[in-house]
């Protein structure tokens, strides 16, 4: 194994940045009610439109509300969203592949055609047209009642889930064909502990890459889906329902509006694209292709 | 029992070639990677098979272990279908057989140390948990590898050790027979004379019974008791190890030892036989 130091110091530059901008966006939004200098939701008629100054650093908006604290606050969905959907898909994405690596010939072929099928849907259209059908109040599966934001992350995940089974499976069918799975098989291992114990470990680098790097587009659809009114409901705060609250504001010269939660969503895309970088080269050095998904 | 402890009876594997197209219109060909194969391997017997690449040695290996099913034909594990034996996976059965595998750099999980390779073996035999970590130590001893190795990873070992690493995970299980499939064509040839003198002792110490495929006829004349020559999937010719490698009848059997290059073939018989001590002796370890 390589030193911890030894390997923190093949990061560069780009990986840390990468790194502090994903842990900034962490902690800003686990301790946004500690962070946030006013209530994101407390209407202010008096101070509706203030430019940026030492009060509100960011400004206020329509309603008189601080954009600052509701930039904070608006880190909870968007990560709530980008990571949870990553770990949906991670969960359904990686059990496929590795079923279907393992288990070879007609298993094999029907679930990775599932998988196809499941890539072609085209993830934007898709999560906005079946938000728009159930509608964006809670629904009622079985004896769960699924809120908004639980909709979307399940479906952004299973949405995600090709690429991690593509992934997963691209790995894994190699493994398989390992001397060492054959000989744990030969000693008798049951197929779980080869799973787990032989195959998954030797899988989770591209995994864990693809990860990074999905949580970004989980944000930007966060942000897509609340921008057209099915995301996070208002008053809560959102990066996209913030930009789509803006769009009046554009001509009218409160340029703070827009730019800010702009400027959260692209900082924390690219954070996580870098980090994703960083972690691929970390595992891979040779390794040059860019994964381009959505 | 008396029986032979293994026996093949019949083996066909044939693989089907051509695409989807060819098979609609039965175009298709079918490769014949054995064409019934029949042998008996008797307990304690030390063979060797050779033959060409593409002669269906490893097809063979895997067929006799259950790695690959044949296409026809039996395998008998001491008298008893492997067929039947396979449904129950985790079994005792799989005591019985094991395998060690040619490519050293693929038979270890490089996430694996090699204690926890070898004690996770020792589990699936039953050994009790507290003596797996002694038990552990003792299967590397009994390749010649120090305790200092069992932290290690994988990739932390030469090759050799690696393969011996191999070796003594298949040993683990406690095998009444081994199927060393190309143990040593992956390492240089010193190490090939480490890991043969080291099977040599095993088959002598244990009893161990040993089917040693290999396409070297000197590392098969120095190890082995019996030959068999295959070409294309058939058995051509078997027999007594010296008796056919010295007066071999089959005109395939003449031109596989023909083409051995004589400098080289003596080189090699020297590495593999004077060296009768060097991979139990620390002071010629490599290592690195």
């Amino acid at each position: 194994m390589r030193g911890l130091s030894s390997t923190l110091r093949m990061i560069d530059w780009t990986g840390w940045l990468g790194a502090g901008i994903v842990l900034v966006m962490v902690c800003a939004a686990i301790f946004a009610p500690l962070i946030a200098p006013y209530d994101p939701v407390a209407l202010s008629i008096e101070d509706r439109l203030l430019a940026p100054d030492m009060a509100h650093w960011l400004g206020t908006d329509q309603a008189g509300r601080d954009v600052l604290s509701r930039v904070i606050f608006g880190a909870r969905a968007s990560l709530a969203v980008g990571i949870g959907a990553v770990v949906i898909g991670a969960l359904i994405g990686v059990s496929a592949g590795l079923f279907a690596a393992y288990k070879g010939g007609l298993g094999d072929q029907i679930v990775m055609r599932i998988v196809d099928g499941v890539a072609s849907i085209p993830l934007l259209v898709w999560a906005i047209a079946i938000v728009g059908i159930l509608g964006v109040g809670p629904v009622r599966v079985g004896p769960l009642l699924l809120p908004n934001e639980i909709k979307i992350v399940l479906l952004v995940g299973v949405l995600f889930s090709p690429v991690f089974a593509r992934v997963t499976y691209a790995v894994a069918s190699r493994v398989v064909g390992a001397d060492y799975v054959r000989a744990r098989w030969l000693q008798g291992a049951t197929h779980w502990d080869i799973v787990s114990g032989d195959i998954l470990p030797n899988c989770l680098s591209p995994i864990i890459v693809q990860g990074t790097l999905l949580v970004a587009i989980g944000i930007v659809v966060e942000a897509s889906v609340s921008f057209v009114g099915l995301g996070v409901q208002p008053p809560q705060a959102s990066w996209g329902s913030m930009l789509s609250d803006a769009r009046s504001a554009i001509y009218s010269g409160e340029w703070w509006l827009p730019v800010f939660p702009g400027l959260a969503i692209s900082i924390t895309v690219i954070g996580f694209n870098l980090l994703g970088d960083a972690v691929r080269e970390l595992f891979d050095p040779r390794s040059e292709a860019r994964t381009l998904v959505a | 029992m008396t029986g032979p402890i293994l026996s093949l009876r019949g083996i066909t594997k044939s693989y089907a070639q051509g695409t989807a197209f060819d098979r609609l219109f039965g175009r298709d060909k079918r490769f014949v990677a054995l064409a019934g194969i029949s042998l008996e391997i008797a307990r304690s017997d030390v063979v060797g098979i050779v033959g060409e690449s593409g002669s269906g040695k490893s097809t063979l290996a895997n067929i006799s272990v259950g790695l690959t099913r044949p296409t026809s034909g039996e395998v008998l594990l001491d008298g008893e279908p492997l067929s039947a034996l396979m449904r129950d996976h985790g079994g005792p059965w799989r005591r019985r057989i094991q395998m060690a595998f040619q490519d050293s750099s693929s038979a270890l999980n490089p996430r694996k140390s090699v204690s926890r390779c070898l004690t996770e073996t020792l589990a699936l035999r039953g050994v009790p948990k507290p003596e797996r970590e002694a038990e552990a130590l003792a299967m590397l001893a009994l390749v010649g590898l120090g305790a200092e190795l069992a932290p290690r990873l994988p990739h932390e070992l030469s090759g050799g050790q690696r393969q011996r690493v191999g070796l003594a995970r298949a040993l683990a299980m406690k095998p009444d027979i081994l199927i060393a499939d190309e143990p040593v064509s992956s390492l240089d040839v010193s190490l090939q004379a480490q890991v043969i003198n080291l099977l040599s002792r095993l088959t002598r110490e244990l009893g161990l019974t040993l089917l040693f495929i290999s396409h070297d006829l000197a590392l098969v004349r120095t190890l082995c008791s019996r030959i068999i020559v295959m070409r294309k999937g058939e058995i051509v010719e078997q027999g007594p190890c010296l008796d056919v490698l010295d007066r071999p009848t089959h005109p395939y059997t003449q031109l596989l030892i023909a083409a051995v290059p004589k400098g080289i073939k003596g080189r090699r018989q020297q590495a593999a036989t004077v060296d009768i001590a060097s991979p139990i002796s620390p002071a010629r370890e490599s290592a690195g």
